[in-house]
């Protein structure tokens, strides 16, 4: 079922357009990431779906009833802030409990839910210290914590986890998506870390410019990306976008349609789908090397153009050495170069 | 819809609803006092057998006519010119005294600040006693010393200067808080470039710090201004304006027309040349804060 | 200069200092010491006359003083509590709202910065008057219940939460006044300190205002009964009426020891302001 549902939205600030016709659902009890760099519109779209603006033009509807213009308050719905948003004046459990007490839930309520969150997120020994002691771990498993007893089926997070180091980052990704299955949420996650979404996410939707790039899930996202921007945003390293110059063509023409030409078309491959052959192949030369413990990131140079590929492990490579390139024909991916959409060719 | 268009006026309608009772509270006590005494100006003092009636501009030239009138503003100038530089000078004294770390720093600073907390009614009557001729303090003191008494406050010329020290006494504590707080923001690394550059400490004051300090002297200013203007509760008790205007201020006057002498037409009069003096020092005010912003 | 030694420098400053803070303190010390001795030593200085309470047994008998202290009370605490509620009310609208009209309104509480009640005091009377609150504590007070300091104050202060806790309340359910009162307020407590003890100060202290409404013992505050005992008419004793003067005093003097930190930081705060 679909729970939310935004259709036509415009948002515009001034002169500036946010959004541009933004049309999808979400369906229940699933965690929907929205992608993007920063200024693509997500955090926008997200405050528009809690309440916290209004859409220029187009509808929102939450559960099939239409909150376009319905306050915050009476959407039913949690967030989780980008830096929070704790109450610096008030402890932990009065943070937690502030939504709970403002609707004038049963104190036994409360309780139940509070000791309920607590368990969940690890906070018992917490409880009565203020924002200002704790570290920012601990300040996002209360922020989740006030998200979880307001017992609404749908949670709507902010780059919950950008203000947290890398580790704790990961820690705090499968925290937060196994939570979203335990309690059977609807989420919808705004991040512009690639990794995360593919990570957690059942779908995901990228957004570029208040457009919408890509909706669709991980694996549509890496194996079909649409344009050039999805194909470069998601993988990390990202994905090589060459120009089909003489030198590419002559070793790949055979993979290729005809009528290839590097005014109206670009070749997509990732560097993990790229191997180093013997006989067939593009020549280059090694530019720069990586080596990342699992991996080699391996810089090459071909003409004019640059091309990355990652071999696993190390080896015995050298920066000068001359290499062939070699990659299979259903690991190519081809674009239009004036649109960046991609050609449904291969 | 309903709710759309809820939406759309929400923010307004919030918005006066929680800014009017204070505007309004504001208007009934300042904004429309304002306009109503012009208004009166134009008016004879009403009486309940002879109500007012329109009299244009003859309170103006009434005014300009009035020797009390010149008396008084001549004296609400020289009370300015004397109190405010004075108290600004040694509140800002007071205030590089106080901010380093001496011993007793606390109760030295108490001691200044000590005045601020006193009605000025009070300081009044104790510096009216200092005052006395004869056996007031000032005069114990200098006959213990072989002079004679002197009439201070009764003297055509020392009665105003008298009340000027008084004021400076009064006054000086409350602005050295302010050259404290401004003090307190010059960063140290100041004091430590200049003493690397082998300046001395007045040369240090007068090329960085008083400069540094004149956002703050000119701020201090324009409120001992206003104050002068508008505090005269001492008079009340010491000299009621005497000896022979000799110490009226004009607010004073103001009071003194109106409630003493009953005529509220020309008070009305008085108080326009009154809110128009504030009205000019609140422009010369904003006008150098303004330079201040764009000369940083 | 240069040649002062630094040591020497600042002992001379240390007793400068001292020198003239103690200087400052005679008006006050010699006031309490007059009411503490017999009246005859404020004549004649003796440092080692004797105690007594006296004078204030002789000020308390010839004017109600307890009364005037109450009303006293009554007024800046009435005056208080108007002030933060309007100025509350008025300061949330001016940040939180974006109305028609905003900048003006704006710009016209802050003339009253410039232009208090109290300089328009002959029409101010009037209006007293024919609101019928004349010889009343509410015709003090009103005047000055509308604050544009503490609304200038006020805004700079609810400026400063971030717009991210607003939205929090707002998601929790949490209606607009319901934000100012759980939100807004708790964060704002030094401001409110702060601006109390200079409201307090300020109205304690204040003396032709009240003197032109009031008329009776029932509303007059101690500045008025003050300056009407202390009048050369009523013929008394200079100790009695430095006796007065300490008891007019006293309570905001005790006030100021015990919270000096507070007072001084507050103007302090206000002055950076």
């Amino acid at each position: 079922m679909d729970v939310i549902t935004l259709k036509d939205v415009d948002k515009i600030w001034g002169n500036f357009q946010a959004l541009n016709h933004v049309n999808f659902q979400c369906k229940e009890g699933q965690l929907l990431a929205l992608l993007g760099p920063s200024g693509c519109g997500k955090s926008t779209t997200l405050r528009l779906i809690a309440g916290l603006e209004t859409p220029t033009s187009g509808t929102i509807e939450i559960k099939g009833k239409d909150v376009t213009f319905l306050p915050p308050a009476k959407r039913n719905i949690s967030m989780v802030f980008q830096n929070y948003a704790l109450f610096p004046h008030l402890t932990v459990k009065e943070n937690i409990l502030f939504g709970l007490k403002a609707r004038k839930v049963p104190v036994t309520e409360r309780r139940k839910r509070l000791a309920n969150a607590v368990d969940l997120l690890g906070l018992s020994t917490l409880l009565d210290r203020k924002p200002a002691h704790l570290s920012g771990g601990q300040r996002q498993r209360v922020a989740l914590g006030r998200a979880i007893v307001a017992q609404s089926s749908i949670c709507l997070m902010d780059e919950p986890l950008s203000n947290l180091d890398a580790k704790l980052r990961q820690e705090m990704r499968q925290e937060i998506r196994s939570l979203q299955q335990r309690l059977d949420m609807t989420m919808i996650y705004v991040t512009h870390d690639q990794v995360e979404a593919m990570t957690m996410a059942d779908e995901i939707i990228l957004i570029k410019d208040g457009n919408i790039e890509q909706h669709g899930t991980a694996e549509d996202l890496y194996n079909r990306p649409e344009t050039i921007f999805a194909a470069k945003f998601i993988g990390s390293p990202p994905m090589n976008i060459l120009s089909p110059d003489a030198n590419l063509m002559k070793a790949f023409s055979s993979m290729l349609p005809d009528g290839i030409t590097p005014e109206s078309h670009r070749i997509g491959v990732r560097p993990e789908d790229i191997q180093i052959s013997e006989n067939r192949g593009i020549n280059v030369e090694i530019e720069t090397i990586e080596y990342l413990g699992a991996d080699t990131m391996i810089g090459c140079r071909f003409g004019e153009q640059r091309i990355t590929m990652t071999v696993k492990g190390k080896n015995r490579l050298h920066i000068g050495d001359h290499i062939t390139l070699d990659w299979k024909p259903d690991h190519i991916h081809l674009f239009d170069a004036q649109s960046g959409r991609r050609l449904k060719n291969i | 819809m309903k709710s759309q268009f809820r939406h759309r006026y929400w923010n307004h309608i919030n918005g006066w609803l929680l800014v009017l009772p204070a505007v309004f509270m504001i208007s009934m006590f300042t904004h429309y006092p304002i306009i109503t005494t012009l208004y009166h100006s134009f008016f004879s003092t009403g009486t309940a057998a002879h109500p007012a009636k329109f009299i244009g501009l003859e309170n103006y030239s009434y005014l300009l006519k009035d020797e009390i009138f010149w008396k008084v503003l001549s004296n609400n100038f020289l009370y300015s010119v004397c109190t405010v530089p004075i108290s600004i000078a040694i509140a800002l004294g007071m205030a590089l005294l106080v901010n380093r770390n001496i011993k007793g720093l606390s109760l030295i600073r108490m001691s200044f600040f000590s005045p601020t907390i006193l009605p000025m009614i009070a300081v009044a009557n104790i510096w009216l006693f200092f005052y006395t001729p004869g056996y007031g303090l000032f005069d114990q003191i200098l006959r213990a010393f072989g002079g004679n008494s002197h009439n201070w406050l009764g003297n055509l010329h020392t009665a105003l200067f008298c009340l000027i020290v008084m004021a400076i006494w009064k006054q000086s504590g409350f602005f050295m808080i302010f050259y404290l707080a401004a003090l307190q923001q010059i960063s140290p690394e100041l004091k430590e470039a200049g003493v690397a550059e082998g300046a001395g400490s007045w040369y240090y004051f007068r090329r960085v710090t008083f400069p540094l300090l004149m956002p703050t002297t000119l701020f201090v200013a324009i409120n001992a201004v206003i104050e002068s203007f508008i505090l005269v509760d001492h008079l009340v008790v010491m000299t009621k304006g005497g000896p022979n205007n000799a110490t009226s201020l004009l607010l004073y006057y103001i009071y003194e027309t109106a409630f003493s002498f009953w005529d509220s037409s020309y008070a009305a009069t008085l108080t326009v040349v009154l809110v128009l003096i504030l009205a000019v020092i609140t422009v010369i005010q904003f006008t150098t804060m303004e330079k201040q912003i764009h000369y940083q | 200069m240069r040649s002062w030694d630094n040591g020497t420098q600042k002992t001379l400053e240390t007793i400068g200092a001292w020198m003239l803070g103690i200087l400052w303190l005679i008006p006050i010390v010699f006031s309490f010491w007059s009411a503490f001795h017999p009246a005859k030593f404020t004549t004649n200085f003796d440092l080692f006359a004797p105690l007594t309470i006296e004078n204030f047994i002789r000020a308390l008998s010839c004017a109600p003083f307890p009364r005037y202290l109450m009303n006293t009370f009554i007024l800046v605490t009435l005056i208080l509590a108007a002030q933060f509620v309007l100025c509350t009310l008025a300061a949330y609208g001016f940040v939180r709202f974006d109305f028609f009209g905003k900048d003006i309104l704006f710009a016209l509480v802050l003339l009253q910065l410039m232009i208090m009640p109290e300089t328009l005091l002959v029409e101010n009377y009037r209006i007293i008057k024919s609101l019928g609150l004349l010889d009343t504590i509410t015709g003090i007070g009103i005047p000055y219940m509308a604050s544009a300091f503490g609304i200038f104050l006020l805004r700079q202060s609810f400026k400063t939460i971030p717009k991210e806790l607003v939205e929090a309340a707002q998601i929790e359910g949490v209606s607009s006044l319901g934000i100012l009162w759980k939100v807004y307020v708790p964060l704002s407590k030094p401001i409110y300190i702060a601006y109390g003890l200079v409201s307090v100060s300020y109205h304690w202290n204040e003396f032709l205002w009240p003197l032109v409404i009031t008329s009776s013992v029932n509303t007059r505050p101690l500045t008025v009964g003050l300056a009407i005992f202390a009048a050369p008419e009523t013929g008394v004793d200079w100790s009695v009426i430095m006796a007065a003067t300490v008891m007019t005093t006293a309570p905001l003097l005790v006030a100021f020891i015990l919270f000096q930190r507070q007072f001084v930081q507050s103007f302090m705060h206000l002055g950076i302001k």
